[in-house]
């Protein structure tokens, strides 16, 4: 319970998949709640008593089918059975009662769909309930409008109930806009991060075959601590201490012989070949999540630059205000990329260089969007032949 | 996991609340123009209706105004937002007293929904604030307005409860919404630290592993000679010199206050913005190739897009427990062994930063209780046989 609530107040730390199960846990919840106020108050409902125990017995089976599929981490088909769950709430209330009460109950349905944030789930489910909300104020208008209303007042409810629906509704197209902008940003990113970091690796084995240090997965030391400590935790979750160790030397074996020959191996079982799938993300001799997670813990360490406002801007006009002083940051940059070792080549050796196409398409691609103006694009264009004659490589 | 990341989350944040702010502008038009249009159809007393309108148009001019300032400093969209969430709840109860129907009661439900758009856990505080304290005031109060007047007591106690459910569902979904937008935030604003720190790495490894660094007096000459002939080319005196014989001069580490001396024409802030034009060390321009040469060619496909691929971590759905704590202790393990190139951390650093950074959520939480209770029995175990290895 407590780790439950810290990762709800910690939710910007999860991504979707978790955030969507603690949702869906968090509705159950809530659900829950509205459903044993329900028992008393289906006393008072227009329905006879066996319909009455009927339809609570056929919520509480559902509500026990959300619980198995949580529990069967089958997520989106709990969200889906949990949204009609609150609809079939909604209009047990509604067709037993036309109290002001059974009225408020189809906000509660829609702001369950809210909740999700799914567009499709809010376009048809949203505007489901939406629809029967109207037609309840319709046909229950006596139920909600008095003697002495304000006139028009059932133009009133539908008026609120479908702005409420309708200010959701940009709502939700405006995050989804926005999410997949950043998702977009984030994941671009990301590629570009990994390249950095598969260079990294490459140094990084250089300086051990400088060091004369063994391979890390090679090393007996290290296999050594690993297996003991996961025999440890094996015990602590009561897991099989020889089921880990076999998939830890599954593990090691797939640095040996690489997942693709793993994956090729017909005497191999289809479960062992799907965890050595899964566990190639974590192998150690390539740029993986493992290498990536273990480069980035290290370098929280390592000192780096005070912190100032353009850290992260990489835009020459940013950089430099006046004009002279952008032409000298292009032909220097130009210069760099000319000239300097910027990734791996061919044979996996920190030696490769741009080539002039290269440059030229990435000065004048989409990729320099983020760095250079449409001006500085048409500086380089004009004077290209002086870039290549005086800043060129030329070995 | 990097202290240096929360201005940048915050930019991040106020990048998207201009647009926030139209949208609320044009919500609260659209709905200004409803109601003053359902009034005058249905004759309600002129002064009330001018009133209404009034206080309509004050907060669209006060949002205009808000806006047109926040140009120069964004706190203006900031104050936008507080006032605005105030002034919509007055709004809408003064139209339920205008009404004076059970109708419009639900119109501080929309107020609710037009506050959900800025998307601030402060905002949302204030707006479940001024939410509850309607719904208690109109209850205790004005039952009339809430169709309670003559209900009977289970009409009565069901539109409590439901009131108070709908304002904490509303509450939890307002909560969860806005920490999933500070997870993009979050993620974004940590991916760019974390490039800016890979850059620097991968600097440093390069003139570690090839023993050289860049030839800055060659970059000097080469350049001086194209904005040379540039020049010719464009029949003007070369008017780069002075400026490229002062960066070299920045490159070499000569000091600000005799570069004063030498280049009065510029001032202390000229030479600290001129060194973001230098290329040498890990200076910025050094940096902006290095990205470049990385960005080219980068395909993003659609199905990446919200993949969780990308989220790195040890405690992905799809792989079973033994995965999961294979995972963890290999992590571990290599951190307490240490990498060639990085300096080595002892466990107290290691554990610090697993249980209280952004780490803590990338494990799986029943491996992450173990290794709290027990990282003592952890850090024996590794000490002993990875004690004598140096790295």
């Amino acid at each position: 319970m407590k780790d439950f609530l810290r990762r709800v107040f910690d939710t910007e730390f999860l991504p979707m998949s978790e955030v969507r199960k603690i949702k869906v846990v968090l509705v159950m919840a809530f659900l829950l709640i509205i459903t044993a106020l329900t028992i008393p108050f289906s006393l008072f409902f227009d329905y006879s008593t066996g319909i009455t125990i009927l339809i609570l017995a056929i919520f509480l089976v559902v509500y026990g089918l959300m619980f198995v599929l949580i529990q069967l981490n089958k997520i989106l088909p709990a969200i889906q059975l949990s949204i009609l769950y609150s609809i079939g709430l909604t209009l047990f209330y509604t067709q037993g009662t036309s109290a002001f009460y059974a009225y408020l109950f189809f906000y509660i349905a829609l702001t369950i769909v809210i909740f999700y944030q799914e567009l499709y789930s809010y376009l048809s489910y949203g505007t489901i309930i939406t629809v029967l909300g109207v037609l309840y104020i319709i046909s229950h208008q006596g139920g909600l409008v008095l003697a002495q209303d304000t006139p028009g007042s059932m133009y009133i409810y539908i008026l609120i109930w479908v702005l409420f629906y309708f200010v959701f509704l940009v709502q939700i197209l405006y995050n989804e806009k926005l999410y997949t902008d950043m998702n977009y940003d984030w994941v671009k990113l990301n590629h570009v991060i990994d390249r950095y970091q598969e260079d990294i690796y490459i140094y990084l084995d250089e300086l051990r075959k400088k060091n004369k240090n063994p391979l890390m997965y090679e090393d007996l030391d290290f296999q050594k601590t690993v297996d003991e400590l996961i025999v440890f935790i094996g015990e602590q979750t009561k897991e099989s201490g020889k089921e880990i160790t076999n998939i830890f030397d599954l593990y090691l074996y797939i640095h040996e012989k690489g997942l693709d020959r793993i994956l090729e191996n017909e005497e191999v079982s289809v479960s062992m070949k799907k965890t050595a799938n899964r566990l190639n993300k974590y192998l150690l001799n390539q740029r993986t999540d493992m290498f990536s997670m273990i480069v980035n813990f290290f370098s929280k360490f390592r000192e780096t630059e005070k912190y100032k406002p353009n850290r992260y801007d990489y835009s020459l006009k940013k950089l430099a205000a006046k004009g002279d002083e952008q032409v000298i940051a292009l032909a220097m940059i130009y210069h760099y990329l000319a000239c300097e070792v910027t990734g791996k080549d061919e044979w996996d050796q920190m030696k490769r260089i741009m080539t002039e196409e290269e440059i030229y398409k990435l000065f004048t691609g989409i990729d320099s969007e983020e760095f250079l103006t449409p001006t500085q694009i048409a500086f380089f264009k004009e004077n290209y032949d002086l870039f290549v004659k005086y800043l060129g490589n030329k070995q | 996991m990097f202290s240096e990341i929360e201005d940048y989350r915050e930019a991040l944040e106020i990048k998207h609340l201009r647009t926030k702010n139209l949208f609320v502008i044009t919500l609260m038009s659209l709905i200004m123009v409803i109601t003053l249009v359902y009034m005058l159809v249905t004759s309600f007393p002129l002064l009330q209706t001018i009133s209404l309108l009034v206080g309509y148009l004050l907060v669209i001019i006060f949002n205009f105004a808000g806006l047109a300032y926040g140009w120069g400093n964004y706190r203006f969209y900031q104050l936008n937002k507080y006032i605005t969430t105030l002034y919509i709840y007055v709004l809408a109860i003064c139209t339920v007293f205008i009404f004076k129907s059970p109708s419009t009661i639900t119109a501080l439900f929309i107020a609710y929904a037009i506050s959900a758009y800025y998307q601030d856990l402060k905002v949302i505080l204030i707006s479940n604030l001024f939410l509850l304290f309607s719904v208690v005031m109109f209850m205790i109060n004005f039952p009339e307005y809430m169709n309670m007047q003559n209900a009977s007591l289970e009409d009565q106690l069901g539109i409590s409860i439901f009131f108070f459910a709908f304002v904490g569902i509303l509450t939890i979904s307002s909560y969860i919404i806005v920490k999933q937008k500070q997870f993009f935030y979050n993620q974004i604003a940590l991916s760019k630290e974390t490039e800016f720190r890979n850059i620097d790495l991968l600097i440093d490894m390069q003139k570690e592993v090839h023993q050289e660094d860049v030839n800055v007096e060659k970059y000097y000459e080469n350049i001086s000679a194209f904005l040379d002939e540039f020049s010719k080319k464009l029949e003007i005196e070369n008017a780069f010199t002075d400026k490229m014989q002062l960066l070299l001069a920045l490159e070499k580490g000569e000091q600000k206050n005799v570069l004063q001396d030498r280049y009065p024409e510029y001032s202390r802030e000229d030479l600290d913005d001129f060194e973001e034009l230098l290329i040498g060390a890990k200076r910025k321009l050094r940096k902006i190739s290095i990205k470049m040469s990385h960005t080219f060619d980068i395909d993003v496909k659609r199905r990446e897009m919200f993949s969780e691929t990308h989220f790195k971590s040890f405690n992905h759905q799809a792989d079973g427990l033994e995965i999961k704590i294979i995972a963890f202790v290999v992590f571990y393990t290599a951190l307490k062994r240490g990498l060639d190139g990085f300096a080595k951390l002892d466990e107290q650093t290691i554990r610090e930063a697993l249980t209280s950074t952004d780490y803590f959520y990338y494990i799986d939480p029943r491996v992450m209780r173990i290794y709290q209770k027990n990282s003592e029995v952890f850090d024996t175990i590794s000490d002993d046989i990875l004690r004598k290895k140096v790295t």
